[in-house]
């Protein structure tokens, strides 16, 4: 099931229509997002800025299937995923959804190798399938040589670059990253962030992220900033002004 | 079930925590080494003491009396016995025993008569000799025919001489038989042991009639006959099936040996705890790595499924090795618990090793799926807030 089978080609590939979702906490009720409004095309890069508790973590677990919303539409290629079944939703994500966590999220006892494959094994494919496109992930994001070594064994930088492989190895629609380079330093930082931009635009992927880092936000197409679980503005990013104004000289 | 290409993250998580795997796989292994010892105990009663369909045998002893130093009975009722419709072959025996259960180290010796031993209806049709002959027990009054399980035990080969409950013997064979009275058993010429052991009786005098009829069928009729024959005589009789008399003449080892049986249970449920308690753990340590999982596509049936096939793999590794050892140890050691002359032998089978793998799998299963289930069903984005 390809989502680009089910999206007409003008419509946007992620619809968020008056998406709210709040969640109890003791006696009180919270609502880190509220009545939300926003589409992203196909092959966007997007990213959510705001301060903690702003919602964005929330905004991108929703698009990314791990949260329901509690009111509000949620369509993504044709699909509302929030009356998907929990299994559905689950097959939904392996097949659509790339995730990339601030912490890497590795699992320690797995080789680079062997948590690049961890989602290929929900797939029906032979080993040497699976062999091939683990193999092809790890060249893509630099890291091939490192593939026999376990995360303690790997740098911050390479052990998200595996994270990345794992999130991009099945051929997802979407890729998400919650603060991909938020525990990251400065170079190992940008050059995380320009894989992540490249990838997106050679593999035409739909990108998304959280950070606090207007530096990452500046690779974006867009920059949306949120407040109380309310969009408050929106900008193009200044690569993308940029790149506006060298068509312009272009043409 | 779990398809292969999962079993190296499976192994990888048990391998994780060594320390900790290991001594749950410890206990595992001590808990179903005690369970099936007890399996093997009740198999051994079983096999001892209950009926099937192909039982022939009929075990004639004084009326009133269980041991066989009290039972006594005239050699000479064995001709009016051979005369009831019914009776294929009867055979006078006596029962000395090296101990009253001071060890399970028994010797039973049965005296019986040459002509009873030989011949299509003897003794000897139940018996597989695999070492020593026939003959030579047939041509020396003190030579001996022993099962096969006192000879493993003690180390007796043909040729030995031993002593034992004042009688000197020469091993003329080994018997190899799935009777399990003769495992311990040392058969000797009856006339030898009543001049041995003339405080029993003496010549003429035996413990009891091995009686052998045509019929299943006929057990219940032809004993009737028997006790009836001997009814108005000094020495009265009382005839039962061969497994009906071990289990009544063993009552109380039956009983305790019964009573085992919670002890079995006990020890399932110590292996239950156990592998409980390891998946518990493991999987409170893996909330956050569950939710990854979750997060890359993986069901909660799954995910499920991998934490139960890691209790699986537990039980079934600990329950090999509990199981193996006590195999080993009940196969080596030849155990027999003995009653009055009566023996029920500890037998190790293939059969109880398949029931505990089974059993340890099961067992696995059972323990992992609560904490299976409650890491499936938890939600994702919650794992990620909580840790």
């Amino acid at each position: 099931m390809a989502l680009t089978s089910t999206t007409p080609s003008n419509a946007p590939l992620i619809q968020c229509v008056r998406l709210t979702k709040s969640y109890k906490k003791g006696d009180y009720t919270i609502t880190p997002l509220q009545e939300l409004d926003l589409e992203v095309a196909a092959g966007d890069f997007l990213a959510l800025m705001g301060p903690s508790g702003s919602g964005k973590t929330t905004l991108l677990n929703l698009i990314a299937g791990i949260d329901r919303p509690t009111g509000g539409r949620l369509v993504i290629g044709g699909i509302d995923i929030a009356t998907l079944s929990r299994s559905k939703l689950a097959d939904w994500r392996s097949r659509h959804v790339g995730y990339v966590f601030q912490l890497y999220n590795l699992v320690p006892v797995l080789t680079a190798y062997e948590n690049v494959e961890l989602p290929m094994l929900l797939h029906p494919l032979s080993s040497r399938e699976r062999h091939e496109k683990v193999q092809t992930a790890l060249e893509l994001v630099g890291v091939a040589d490192r593939h026999d070594h376990y995360p303690r064994q790997l740098s911050g930088g390479q052990e998200q670059r595996v994270a990345i492989a794992r999130a991009i190895v099945t051929d997802p629609t979407i890729l998400v990253g919650d603060e991909p380079t938020g525990d990251l330093d400065e170079d190992s930082a940008a050059s995380i962030m320009l894989l992540m931009k490249q990838l997106c635009e050679v593999l035409g992927k739909t990108l998304i992220i959280v950070t606090h880092d207007a530096k990452c936000a500046l690779h974006a197409h867009r920059t949306l900033y949120l407040e109380k679980g309310r969009l408050v503005d929106a900008k193009p990013s200044v690569s993308s002004r940029q790149g506006s104004a060298a068509q312009e000289v272009h043409t | 079930m779990i398809a292969p290409r999962y079993l190296p993250f499976i192994v990888k998580q048990l391998v994780r925590h060594r320390v900790r795997t290991a001594l749950t796989l410890a206990g595992v292994a001590v808990a179903m080494f005690l369970f099936i010892a007890v399996q093997t105990l009740q198999d051994g009663v079983r096999r001892a003491t209950q009926a099937t369909a192909g039982d022939t045998t009929l075990v004639v002893y004084r009326e009133n009396r269980f041991c066989p130093a009290a039972s006594r009975l005239p050699q000479f009722y064995v001709d009016r016995i051979r005369k009831i419709p019914g009776v294929v072959s009867a055979a006078p025996i006596k029962i000395v025993v090296n101990n009253c259960r001071a060890s399970l180290d028994v010797i039973t010796f049965r005296g019986v008569m040459p002509e009873d031993v030989s011949g299509p209806t003897g003794l000897a049709h139940k018996w597989t000799l695999i070492a020593g002959s026939l003959e030579e027990w047939n041509h020396r009054s003190d030579a001996a025919l022993i099962g096969e399980t006192l000879a493993a035990r003690r180390g007796f080969r043909v040729g030995n001489s031993f002593d034992s409950s004042g009688l000197t013997v020469t091993v003329a064979g080994v018997i190899r038989s799935s009777e399990p009275q003769d495992q311990n058993v040392a058969y000797v010429h009856l006339n030898f042991l009543q001049q041995a052991t003339l405080k029993g009786g003496g010549l003429g005098t035996v413990t009891q009639f091995s009686v052998r009829v045509s019929d299943p069928s006929l057990l219940g009729k032809v004993a009737a006959a028997i006790d009836e024959q001997f009814r108005a005589e000094a020495d009265p009789t009382t005839t039962r099936p061969e497994k009906a008399f071990v289990a009544q003449a063993g009552a109380d080892i039956v009983e305790i040996v019964k009573f085992t049986r919670v002890l079995g249970w006990g020890c399932l449920a110590a292996v239950l705890a156990l592998v409980a308690n390891a998946i518990v753990l493991s999987v409170q340590d893996r909330i956050k790595e569950h939710a990854v999982l979750q997060t890359l596509g993986y069901r909660s049936g799954l995910i499920a499924r991998l934490i139960i096939s890691e209790g699986v793999l537990v039980g079934v590794i600990g329950g090999a090795v509990g199981t193996s050892l006590a195999l080993a140890v009940v196969h080596f050691g030849n155990f027999s618990l003995s009653q009055e002359g009566l023996s029920i032998t500890l037998h190790a089978s293939w059969h109880v090793l398949g029931w505990g793998l089974l059993i340890s799998a099961g067992v696995g299963v059972v323990a992992g799926l609560v904490p299976a289930w409650r890491a499936g069903r938890r939600e994702i984005a919650s794992c990620f807030r909580a840790v």
